[in-house]
């Protein structure tokens, strides 16, 4: 993936740059508003992320003006104001994600991942039927099948199942279900989310040779093997 | 107020002490001085008495004893209480001039004079009249005495004294209820100030006393009071700003040495030390999340963020983390009901709220014993507030313990060790209902020293 990063603090943006190099991406680094987006402007990513506050242009700012310009590539923003506020009004500049700092490592590459993937998925037509292996779901009738035998779930594990197969291959982080499947941002203080999980992974796994639910450690979930990069 | 205080109180003792010591002394002033004047109108009579002695004398020199009656018969006509009486006697002791009567038992005062009681006719009637008397010897046969009453002096003595005593009762009293309501005035001042600071302790402590109606020293006092609660408050934030400094600054060199880790952890993957780099990083995210909640908590606690303006429906809201929570619940075998009475709306952030009763739910099903229950109900019993409960059949929190567990990191002595947490859940939580304008009350519904389980109420202004 390449993906261009514009960040004004350097101890964080090198920090940041290093790591998506040691995770096989190549990465392009700015360190204000106005040098990120001519580089956007000049050649073709794959990821922006774009911290939200920048000396010269904001961050924000940076991502509408691609947007005015027609460059729909996915954005991701940084940012250290973390309440709802800012969310929203982050994702109503054009933006496609906003992540909190600090975050861990896992979760920015979990989300870019998606991001990528996404945009990637966009120019395919609608799909009806969702595949990973042999289980496979078809949306229209809602039903899921693993080798051929139905497997009957709860709306709930029918949503997470949906986000893990639609993000299959790729890792996913507990905030990221929280937030797509349940619909809430917010710092659960136990193993809520883990719980859910494991109850989807008895219904789709047990009966089975191979587990297709895997826990990832320190990050999150992956449904099938992982992605190549 | 009460009288009683208002009696106890400095200003009014004070005002007592001072009238009642003044008006004796005032009165002992004048009680002196009037004895002093008595004593010369006294001396003067008595000068009189001699002179109209000397005066008998010299007609007696002069006309013998006829003069004598004559001028006797002149002096007694006048109709007046207050004039001479007369009385000569023969060297037999019998009477032969005067309108006293022969022998009126007379007592011996010192230095010659006599002293006696008569009855005279007064308008009212008979009346007992103190008189001095003193003899004189005409010659060697005659011997005259002069009565004069003193009653007048007498009585204008006690009328003097009496007036006095009156006056200085009057004067007691008088002050006495002035100084009541002077300190009546003070201590209303006073407790109007006391119920200010009271509010201030209780609440807000960004009020100040109001200035602008005192005066004089009340005024000084309340410009200082103020001058404390500004120092007490930028203190307060001066604490709260380092404790946020600490845990935002330690944020950043935590998420790097968290990285770092999982980077060695995978490097490791499946060797002796992977098991030990894991729970590094669970203390890692275990002192992220503390620092995260305890710096959302000094945000909404601020109060520099507007709320925002979504409709949060409270029923719908519920049902998710009712239903986020049920199989954690269901895997401690904990039945988790949900009971609305009410449909029910109010203005804020959804996200805000959900952490609110996700934490209460938490902490609820990490509390409650296996096989025990938990229920969540909403009503709209007060008019305008949504109340939600959320009760477990847990051990509760004791009383004392109640007010505490709102405070930042603090944790009933009891649950410490035995089960996990930093003693930030419920602030976030009465930060969060604060934020939206509500509140957060704990009870015990229980008997004491039961296992009645806790109740935990939540009102938040109804849309």
């Amino acid at each position: 993936m390449h993906i261009l990063l514009v960040e004004d603090d350097t101890q964080v943006g090198q920090f940041i740059a290093d790591e998506l190099l040691a995770a096989g991406h190549q990465c392009d680094y700015y360190g204000d508003g106005a040098a990120g987006l001519e580089a956007a402007l000049s050649a073709p990513f794959d990821v922006i992320v774009v911290d939200r506050m920048l000396p010269q242009l904001d961050g924000l700012m940076l991502i509408e003006r691609l947007r005015a310009g027609g460059d729909h590539t996915p954005a991701l923003v940084l940012s250290a104001l973390g309440e709802v506020d800012d969310r929203v009004r982050g994702l109503q500049s054009g933006a496609d994600d906003y992540l909190v700092k600090p975050f861990a490592m896992a979760e920015l590459l979990a989300r870019l991942d998606v991001l990528h993937r996404r945009a990637a998925m966009a120019h395919a037509e609608a799909v009806t039927v969702l595949v990973v292996e042999d289980l496979s779901m078809h949306l229209l009738q809602q039903r899921v099948e693993r080798q051929g035998r139905e497997v009957s779930l709860q709306p709930r594990e029918y949503k997470l199942l949906e986000y893990l197969m639609r993000h299959a291959g790729q890792v996913v982080t507990r905030a990221m279900l929280l937030e797509h499947v349940w619909g809430y941002h917010f710092d659960p203080q136990t193993n809520v989310i883990d719980v859910h999980v494991s109850r989807l992974r008895q219904k789709i796994d047990r009966e089975f040779d191979r587990p297709l639910l895997a826990t990832v450690r320190g990050a999150g979930y992956r449904l099938g093997d992982a992605a190549p990069q | 107020m009460l009288a009683r205080d208002v009696f106890s109180s400095l200003t009014f003792r004070y005002i007592t002490k001072y009238v009642v010591v003044l008006s004796l002394t005032v009165f002992f002033i004048l009680g002196a001085f009037y004895a002093y004047f008595s004593y010369t109108s006294f001396r003067d009579l008595g000068n009189a008495v001699m002179d109209e002695l000397r005066t008998l004398q010299a007609i007696h020199e002069r006309e013998a004893l006829a003069g004598v009656e004559r001028y006797i018969h002149q002096q007694t006509s006048a109709a007046s209480m207050h004039r001479y009486y007369y009385l000569v006697t023969d060297a037999a002791g019998v009477k032969v001039a005067g309108d006293l009567p022969p022998a009126p038992s007379y007592s011996e005062l010192d230095d010659g004079w006599l002293g006696f009681e008569m009855a005279l006719q007064d308008w009212g009637g008979a009346v007992q009249v103190d008189f001095i008397a003193r003899p004189i010897a005409l010659d060697a046969q005659y011997q005259a005495i002069v009565a004069r009453s003193y009653a007048d002096i007498v009585e204008r003595a006690r009328l003097v004294i009496a007036n006095l005593i009156r006056a200085m009762l009057a004067t007691i009293l008088l002050g006495i209820a002035g100084g009541y309501l002077s300190a009546a005035s003070a201590l209303r001042r006073v407790e109007t100030i006391n119920q200010d600071i009271a509010r201030i302790i209780r609440g807000d402590p960004s009020q100040r006393l109001n200035v602008e109606d005192e005066k004089g020293y009340v005024r000084g006092l309340a410009l200082v009071v103020n001058q404390m609660l500004e120092q007490m408050e930028s203190l307060m934030q001066g604490v709260r700003r380092v404790s946020d400094n600490i845990a935002h600054d330690l944020r950043t060199p935590l998420t790097r040495m968290r990285n770092d880790l999982t980077l060695l952890r995978d490097a490791h993957a499946g060797g002796p030390a992977a098991d030990q780099i894991e729970r590094i990083i669970d203390d890692c995210d275990d002192l992220l999340t503390s620092f995260n909640a305890s710096l959302r908590i000094s945000a909404l606690e601020s109060g520099s963020r507007p709320l925002a303006n979504q409709r949060v429906d409270l029923n719908r809201l519920l049902q998710d983390v009712v239903e986020l929570y049920e199989p954690l619940a269901q895997e401690r075998q904990i039945t988790l009901s949900l009971i609305f009475a009410a449909q029910c709306a109010c203005r804020g952030e959804s996200d805000l709220l959900f952490q609110l009763f996700a934490n209460l739910l938490d902490n609820a099903i990490k509390y409650t014993p296996e096989q025990g229950s938990i229920s969540v109900a909403m009503d709209l019993d007060t008019p305008g507030l949504c109340t939600i409960t959320v009760q477990d059949s847990g051990p509760g929190i004791p009383a004392h313990e109640r007010k505490n567990v709102f405070r930042r990191f603090y944790r009933v002595e009891s649950s410490r060790g035995e089960y996990p947490g930093h003693g930030l859940g419920l602030s976030l939580v009465e930060a969060i209902a604060r934020f939206h304008g509500g509140s957060v009350e704990l009870h015990n519904p229980g008997q004491e020293g039961e296992q009645g389980g806790l109740l935990v109420r939540v009102s938040v202004p109804a849309l």
